[in-house]
């Protein structure tokens, strides 16, 4: 069983190595350059689909995160560590690229979007998930995860609140609609980056397991060692 | 019955040390009076018009830094000689604790508000609506502390079990507020402007708090103490 | 390392068995067996970081156990419910009051808090005259001594009558007065039919009071004596000692088998 998921993160980062070239090829060559924004909008196919895991490894860092709480399952524990950990990485990414495109398109890079707002929040959460299962007291991985449970409550309640406060302060500044080819090339960029990732992820599970079964490991061996003969 | 009695004799027993000492009733008011003088300081030549858009801010930056400094000392009383733990053992249900603190630090955190919202009148005209509609903005007040600190109890209580790891307080506090800070500066700019969704708005933060405590109060045993150790996977250890 | 269950003991108040901790890759316990029976004082010894707190911690559900089963009374403990709780007390190395608190105030809000979950406590001012407090009653406990401190936690602890009660280091920070008045009251508690369970280093003062010596050494009970086998101090302190160190070369074998 253990043999079977290693095999399929091999799998996901094997199937990376022909979809990401031809997935750039695909996006920079064949899809129309986007008439108001111009070339700066190809940032949007890689953008979009990492806010997007973003979104997804926080909320599956936040039921884990319940689960390990409930049911003190360290299963759960490693899952909620890996994917609090991709959040963060995938979310610096959106964080990088998205004012990156904002500041062409947008002509500033920041403008209080509830998305970008949600997003920011969310990577603070999640720095702040990992800084305290890293520095935190002797209970700081129950501490983390209720960290995290908040983290997955506000998702939707930040996204409501901002678009509330932005209707108070008016800015401008909307992706219009986009002709289908685009999207598919936006499905299509999804395709690399998530399986990329979720290799990522598995490998952090597995990581994490084996890290907690050596632990389990030398307490066994600690324990036998000393009883008397 | 006895969670309620059990709360209320443990937040009777936080006043009753409060008034021996005032230590943190009046370090976190002159905090306050001091965060709002720097405001004051800074913002001295903010035009009339677009004080409506800063006094909000003004408040609720208030609030979020008195709150931080009150949650971080608000288990202190328990910490310095691990009475914390004499409870944990006693016949007391987790819940009274977090019920208590709760209702300490909102205690300190609405007297706080009491000097900074007069405060703000006082310095910004902008900020006279706070005062002419009082009952708006005395529930706003409460329902906004009672957000932030239902949180802020949760995550000061587990971190009162370790040794002064009061920084990382402030570190999870912030991002995790913000979404009842949002709503209270919304609120608090539809108090200025006299919005007709105002009451509207309060209801949404009320609803919003309600979830908050509750699921503060459920995860509270669970941070505060280990519920079950992991069992060993057997398998992966051979 | 398992014995025999104490005869004169009809209902066991604590019952371990296998407890295991561990804190990271450090086994503290590592299989921790014992009993202890209704109207017995029980020594707990070992040296320094041998796992003593650790083991109280489990009994009063601060920490949880890897492995093994802690029973109190036929319920098992890691249910950790008020009832449960009402009917023990632990009295940790600090004395773990409200320093602005005067000592009367103290145990009255304890009783209070008991009164709340429905457990009936003793009154709070005789138990301060019995730990001779009663002088001190009403002074704020930042104003006790380590010792006075240690006394009102006692006190305290004592009010509530508990059927099992934990000791850490009850008589370090006490004069020779207060060791003997405390020796005097743990007996007291016994006749009355609670279990206690008293831990520390110190070999003479666990031997005064003790029905019963366990070794806690390397995360297992590895030697018992029994104090009315024997009648002179020496002797017992030597077969303690002899227990000791018979154990540890043993396991020293042990460990030379396995490499």
């Amino acid at each position: 069983m253990k043999r079977g998921r290693a095999l399929l993160c091999y799998a996901f980062f094997a199937a990376c190595v022909p979809l990401f070239p031809y997935c750039v090829n695909r996006v920079f060559l064949e899809t129309p350059i986007e008439a108001k924004m111009g070339t700066v909008q190809k940032i949007f196919y890689f953008h979009v689909p990492m806010a997007w895991m973003c979104m997804l490894f926080a909320v599956i860092c936040g039921v884990a995160a319940v689960i390990q709480l409930w049911r003190s399952s360290p299963s759960a524990e490693a899952v909620a560590t890996a994917a609090g950990e991709i959040a963060v990485i995938t979310g610096l990414a959106v964080l990088v690229t998205g004012p990156i495109w904002g500041a062409r398109s947008w002509s500033t890079p920041w403008t209080n979007d509830p998305r970008q707002v949600l997003t920011a929040l969310l990577w603070l959460i999640f720095v702040a998930y990992l800084l305290v299962q890293r520095y935190g007291p002797p209970n700081a991985d129950r501490l983390a995860a209720g960290l995290a449970v908040f983290g997955m409550i506000d998702v939707p309640i930040v996204y409501y609140a901002v678009e509330l406060w932005k209707s108070t302060h008016p800015t401008t500044g909307v992706v219009g609609s986009l002709p289908s080819q685009m999207w598919s090339s936006l499905w299509l960029a999804l395709a690399p980056l998530l399986l990329c990732t979720l290799g990522l992820f598995f490998v952090r599970i597995r990581q994490e397991r084996l890290s907690q079964a050596m632990d389990a490991a030398w307490v066994a061996f600690d324990r036998v060692g000393s009883q008397p003969a | 019955m006895s969670l309620l009695r059990q709360a209320f004799l443990l937040a009777r027993t936080d006043l009753r040390q409060e008034l021996r000492d005032f230590e943190m009733a009046v370090t976190a008011v002159f905090f306050t009076f001091t965060v709002l003088i720097m405001f004051v300081l800074a913002f001295a030549t903010l035009r009339p018009d677009a004080q409506s858009h800063a006094i909000p801010a003004f408040l609720w930056i208030t609030v979020a830094l008195t709150g931080a400094l009150t949650l971080g000392r608000v288990f202190d009383r328990e910490r310095e000689t691990d009475a914390l733990s004499a409870l944990l053992v006693a016949p007391v249900e987790r819940l009274a604790i977090y019920a208590a603190k709760l209702l300490t630090t909102m205690s300190v955190l609405l007297m706080c508000c009491i000097v900074v919202v007069p405060g703000l009148v006082v310095v910004f005209a902008g900020a006279r609506p706070l005062l002419d509609r009082w009952p708006a903005s005395l529930v706003l007040v409460f329902l906004g502390c009672l957000g932030y600190a239902g949180v802020g109890t949760l995550f000061a209580g587990g971190l009162a079990r370790g040794r002064g790891k009061n920084v990382l307080l402030s570190l999870i506090l912030y991002p995790l507020t913000m979404p009842v800070l949002l709503y209270a500066l919304v609120a608090t700019q539809r108090l200025l402007e006299n919005h007709p969704d105002l009451w509207q708005t309060l209801l949404q933060m009320a609803a919003l708090d309600v979830l908050l405590v509750v699921v503060a109060a459920l995860l509270f045993e669970s941070l505060m103490l280990e519920s079950r150790r992991y069992s060993v996977p057997r398998k992966e250890v051979s | 390392m398992s014995y025999v269950a104490d005869p004169e003991s009809s209902i066991l108040p604590l019952e371990l068995r296998g407890i295991a901790r561990a804190f990271g890759r450090r086994s503290i316990l590592r299989g921790v067996d014992l009993r202890v029976g209704r109207g017995e004082i029980v020594g707990l010894m070992g040296a320094n970081g041998a796992g003593k707190t650790t083991l109280f911690s489990i009994i009063a559900g601060l920490l949880c156990a890897d492995g093994g089963t802690c029973r109190f009374a036929d319920t098992d403990l890691e249910a950790g419910a008020v009832a449960i709780r009402a009917r023990l007390a632990y009295v940790a190395h600090g004395p773990q009051l409200y320093p602005l608190l005067t000592a009367r105030e103290n145990l009255e809000l304890a009783a209070q808090l008991r009164d709340a979950a429905g457990a009936s406590s003793r009154e709070a001012g005789g138990m301060l005259e019995r730990l001779g407090l009663a002088a001190h009653a009403d002074r704020r406990i930042e104003a006790f001594s380590r010792g006075m401190a240690q006394r009102a936690s006692l006190a305290r602890a004592l009010a509530a009558a508990p059927e099992l009660m934990l000791l850490d280091e009850p008589l370090t920070a006490l004069d020779r007065d207060g060791q003997a008045l405390v020796a005097e009251i743990m007996r007291e508690e016994r006749d009355r039919g609670a279990g206690i369970v008293l831990c520390s280093h110190d070999l003479e003062t666990v031997l005064s009071v003790s029905d019963r010596v366990v070794l806690l050494e390397h995360g297992v009970i590895s030697g018992e004596v029994r104090a009315r086998e024997c009648v002179d101090l020496h002797e017992y302190r030597r077969l303690v000692t002899n227990l000791g160190t018979v154990v540890s070369t043993r396991r020293v074998g042990a460990v030379r088998q396995m490499a």
